[in-house]
């Protein structure tokens, strides 16, 4: 479980989509979730499939894994359809179900807007599981950079990440010992009356706001002793770098784009 | 935006209080406590309003916007160990956008008046904020995604949804308010974090 919250959904491998950098990943994935509402025709929305699955493909991951990652949304989806077919009474009638008329217009507005919300899931999930945490916050911290202009705090979101990530499965084993600690001595989380449960969230949340803000004085002292004064001149363990794979994959996904604006109705 | 800058101790306590919205949102997989009825119950809202009340309003809301930025960026932060990017596009990300909000509103308020009926207010009107934003939210997202309101799926539907769990996180903002007050007269107003603020 420690390392759960570092790695989160990554899933390691050397595919091209893995070895893309951060931020073009970002960008595109971006761009993808708002060029997928332009789709409205049968051809760009099999041209926005066939990309999504060929990336999806390339990723090498394997398809058991990812569906699995998307089995709450398989619901969502189904239901989308279902409520479509339902709702809508547009078109022929194509057949009836217990005499409750289904329309064909109603076949294709569901087909439309489930296929759409199985992209954009798909998609935005490729991003989570090519890319380690630690690198989408190096690169949410360099395309944020700009924002530096207008005083966003754009050092401190990446480092307040950075720490979190660290401290996540710490405060968690400490929140276990604690509630361990304290039911050996008679604190009883399991059963009786509402509120005397909640009641027994205090021998729990005192111990660890203690132990929490005792670990974030250390660790400012520690910091405060490496010389940490700020973002400004800080150099980096990890560099970002935009290569020729990455000049390529914005290349193919315009491409998409363009095609896209050509099939559209 | 940045008035002030802010010190290492600041940094890690809003760290650390992104690493306290994870225990909370996931507390009954650690301690086996209050599952009603097969739904666990998370401290979210609760730690929320604990970093309005102990972070203050800019550094409060920061954290709680960390939070979310973590979680999007795939940490498996949020309620039941989810994370990614695709949760954005869920019926309940709503919840998450009002913890910013929260958070820095019961922060400007406790910064006015440090006494335990303003503490108390502030949870309340926090829990409020947490409901309009979040139930609209699911609203919205359920009209958007698929595609126009279903005839079952009324506005009041969605609210009346939401009255169940009402109760209990009534009981937790006051008790929020109240363990905040607590903490700040004991170890808080002796700690580091709050006399670099003097100085």
């Amino acid at each position: 479980m420690n390392n759960a919250f570092i790695v989160g959904q990554y899933v390691p491998g050397e595919s091209m989509i893995h070895r893309l950098d951060p931020r073009s990943k970002m960008v595109i994935i971006f761009l993808f979730v708002i060029v997928v509402f332009l789709a409205n025709s049968v051809w760009s929305y099999g041209l926005l499939t066939i990309f999504t699955v060929l990336t999806t493909l390339s990723t090498r991951i394997p398809l058991s894994y990812i569906a699995k990652g998307l089995t709450p949304v398989w619901l969502l989806i189904v239901f989308t359809f279902i409520l479509q077919l339902v709702v809508t009474k547009e078109g022929a009638v194509l057949f009836q179900i217990i005499s409750y008329p289904i329309y064909s217009g109603g076949v294709a507005q569901g087909a439309a807007i489930s296929l759409r919300f199985f992209l954009l899931i798909l998609v935005t999930s490729l991003l989570t599981l090519t890319t380690t945490p630690l690198e989408i916050t190096d690169a949410i911290e360099s395309l944020l950079h700009p924002l530096k202009r207008i005083k966003f705090p754009v050092h401190e979101l990446a480092l307040m990440m950075s720490i979190s990530l660290r401290f996540i499965p710490t405060l968690m084993q400490e929140t276990e010992k604690i509630s361990k600690a304290q039911a050996s001595r008679g604190v009883d989380f399991k059963s009786g009356p509402i509120k005397n449960r909640i009641q027994a969230i205090i021998p729990l949340l005192v111990p660890l706001f203690v132990s929490a803000f005792k670990r974030a004085e250390e660790l400012a002292m520690a910091m405060e002793a490496r010389g940490y004064q700020g973002g400004d001149g800080r150099t980096k363990l990890r560099e970002l770098r935009i290569e020729g794979i990455d000049y390529l994959a914005i290349s193919v996904f315009f491409l998409i784009v363009i095609g896209l604006f050509l099939t559209r109705v | 935006m940045n008035k002030k800058k802010w010190s290492a101790l600041d940094l890690t306590m809003g760290g650390l209080f992104v690493a306290l919205m994870t225990v909370g949102a996931n507390i009954t997989s650690i301690a086996p406590f209050m599952v009603v009825g097969g739904v666990p119950i998370t401290l979210q809202t609760f730690f929320a309003i604990l970093a309005g009340l102990v972070l203050g309003s800019r550094l409060g809301a920061f954290s709680m916007f960390v939070y979310m930025v973590l979680g999007l960026a795939g940490a498996p932060i949020f309620a039941q160990f989810k994370g990614g990017a695709s949760i954005a596009l869920s019926p309940t990300f709503g919840f998450i956008l009002s913890f910013i909000i929260l958070a820095y509103v019961i922060g400007k308020m406790v910064e006015v008046n440090r006494g335990l009926p303003m503490y108390i207010t502030a949870s309340i009107i926090g829990l409020v904020i947490n409901y309009v934003v979040g139930t609209n939210w699911m609203y919205g997202a359920y009209i958007w995604w698929f595609g126009g309101a279903p005839e079952g799926f009324s506005y009041q539907l969605a609210w009346a949804w939401m009255m169940v769990p009402l109760p209990k996180d009534i009981i937790l903002a006051v008790l929020a308010g109240i363990f905040a007050h607590r903490m700040e007269r004991t170890i808080l107003s002796k700690s580091q974090f709050r006399m670099q603020k003097a100085a």
